[in-house]
């Protein structure tokens, strides 16, 4: 059954007023529980916008939302346990950062959300331990951490609260790649652990190509593509034709094809690559991988 | 949502209005909102109420923005208008308790209501046709010969454009942070005062930080461009008036003209 489940939905930015805006045109999307999707199109397609409908910060014009079958504005009193279950990292979390100490900061969520001290105790512990905060960090000021450190002491924040839904708005933006190595880490492991579904808003196709087991692209405020990883990058002149490019490895093994050796058109990460190319060479069938 | 907050905004069009040089809108704004106080009779009210709702029309506002955007001080026009019903003496009309009703009161309480209408939709009126860069340009130019008494006429126009630039910049970033905080469970909508007040320091803290971080990096740039204040700076936009300014301006005058005349020749109510 759709875990997650948009019908039809619109939203519109300053409506009556000549800044209006339809940032999404009827959207209809379902998500399983426990998948990985990354969100893709270029810059102001709707990406932001779609994924604030999931946790009801943002209200659809027209439509509905569906999380484990319930319309979460079905009583808009209970919008705050929908944002318990659907946790959301905005774009720059450490912006969002205030507490004295990042222990309370980490904390806000849970403490939010009602548990009890020792059990927001376990939490933050853990969270931080799975971002890869060490222990001393915690009783620093957030203001004081490195831009990376702070980005995984807000991500810390969200996993505390242990939702069932994980969304992040491009969290390794701004990061090297080691930075967004680690981050990527930490969210696989996450969704590995708790079995969560999470939905991955990014610009760098390498990434989503990695994680996602499917990818929903987003063109003009509506629903462009949606489907398995390795089909979406197989389809290189219809992601090109609005904006997007695929993933470097993917152009090369485009060219190399065109060159007249045979790959296979649905590789878009290195590994697989290295994989094909190493069999290839041996003289083994490419077929096969 | 706060971005829904219209005072003071903007609203980009090509009517004459808009077309018209900001510091003739300016000036005459300023006396349209003396002239607003001359009438002392129906006839004068009338024709200042009249000339605002020309000048509604042509500026293709549409009528439910200019609402919107005159809503807010509703509460303080009922206030003063009841205050007047009650204090102003002259022929009782009702009687009770140690509250009296005059016919004056009433008549004082109309004018005081609609004359406040008039000053606040036409200084409405001049932000949403006129961007506020060219606003503060235009306040510097009509403030210049402040400069002769060593007045920073420049720092003060440019520490108006940089303030008026970041509201909208404020207001996005509030609504961010503000959203960010929910997703983690802050509840800022309900509770008692002293907790509403609490919940915003989740939103207040990391505003501050933010200001002060984009507050040096405007200074940074600013000084990478070799900004040094007002001396000698040229312009990209010279104003020039145009027949429609002199026209915009001979109405408002004669519009000044003819209020006086009414005080002079029509019965006065006040
Ligand atoms: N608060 C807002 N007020 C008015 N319009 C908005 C607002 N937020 C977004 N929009 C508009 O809605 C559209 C979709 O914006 P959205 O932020 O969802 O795009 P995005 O895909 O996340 O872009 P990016 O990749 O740049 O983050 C854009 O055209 C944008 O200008
Ligand atoms: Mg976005």
């Amino acid at each position: 059954m759709a875990f997650i489940e948009t019908k039809n939905c619109t939203v519109r930015y300053s409506p009556g007023t000549p800044f209006e805006k339809e940032a999404l045109s009827a959207v209809s999307v379902t998500v399983e529980e426990g998948e990985f999707v990354g969100v893709i199109g270029h810059t102001g397609s709707g990406k932001s916008s779609f994924v604030q409908l999931l946790n009801g910060l943002l209200k659809p014009d027209d439509g509905v939302v569906l999380i484990d079958g319930k319309n979460i504005w079905e009583n808009p009193k209970d919008i705050r346990f929908v944002r318990f279950q659907v946790g959301m990292v905005f774009q720059y979390p450490e912006h969002q950062l205030f507490e004295e100490t990042v222990y309370k900061d980490i904390a806000f969520g849970p403490t939010n959300m009602g548990l009890s001290a020792e059990e927001v105790n376990e939490r933050v512990l853990h969270a931080a331990q799975l971002v890869g905060l060490p222990q001393e960090l915690l009783e620093k000021t957030p203001f004081e951490l490195s831009g990376g450190e702070k980005r995984r002491a807000a991500i810390a924040g969200v996993l505390a609260m242990e939702p069932r839904v994980l969304i992040l708005d491009e969290p390794t933006a701004g990061l090297d790649p080691q930075g967004r190595e680690m981050i990527l880490e930490v969210i696989g492991a996450y969704h590995r652990k708790k079995k969560a579904t999470v939905l991955l808003v990014s610009h760098s196709m390498e990434d989503v190509a990695r994680v996602a087991d499917r990818v929903l692209v987003l063109n003009h405020g509506e629903v462009a593509m949606f489907e398995p990883t390795n089909m979406i990058f197989s389809r290189v002149q219809e992601l090109e034709s609005i904006g997007l490019t695929v993933p470097a490895i993917t152009k090369i093994c485009k060219g190399l094809r065109e060159k007249g050796i045979a790959l296979p058109d649905n590789i878009y990460t290195v590994e697989q690559a290295h994989a094909v190319l190493l069999s290839l060479l041996k003289g083994g069938d490419v077929r096969a991988v | 949502m706060l971005s829904d907050i219209t005072i003071g905004q903007f609203f980009p069009g090509n009517s004459v209005l808009h077309r018209l040089d900001p510091r003739v809108k300016l000036i005459l704004v300023f006396t349209y909102i003396v002239a607003v106080f001359i009438p002392d009779n129906w006839l004068g009210l009338a024709l200042s109420v009249a000339l605002l709702l020309v000048l509604i029309g042509l500026s293709r506002i549409p009528p439910k923005v200019m609402i919107k955007g005159l809503k807010p001080v509703l509460p303080l026009l009922a206030f003063t208008s009841l205050i007047n019903i009650f204090y102003v003496k002259g022929t009782i009309l009702a009687e009770f308790w140690i509250f009296k009703i005059s016919l004056e009161g009433i008549y004082t309480a109309l004018f005081i209501a609609v004359r406040i209408l008039c000053l606040i939709a036409a200084g409405s009126l001049l932000t949403y046709t006129t961007s506020p860069t060219a606003l503060t340009d235009a306040l510097e130019r009509i403030m210049s010969p402040l400069k002769v008494l060593h007045v920073p006429v420049h720092e003060i126009a440019m520490m108006m454009t940089i303030a008026l630039r970041f509201i909208p910049t404020l207001i996005e970033e509030t609504d961010k942070i503000m959203s960010a905080q929910k997703a983690r469970g802050a509840d800022m909508e309900s509770g008692n005062l002293l907790h509403r007040v609490k919940a915003l320091i989740p939103v207040l803290v990391p505003l501050f930080v933010s200001s002060f971080r984009r507050a040096y990096d405007l200074a940074t740039a600013m000084e990478c461009r070799c900004y040094h204040g007002g001396e000698g700076r040229t312009r990209l936009k010279q104003f020039h008036m145009v027949l429609a300014d002199y026209i915009a301006v001979a109405v408002m005058l004669l519009l000044v003209v003819l209020m006086i005349m009414t005080n002079l020749f029509s019965s006065a109510v006040l």
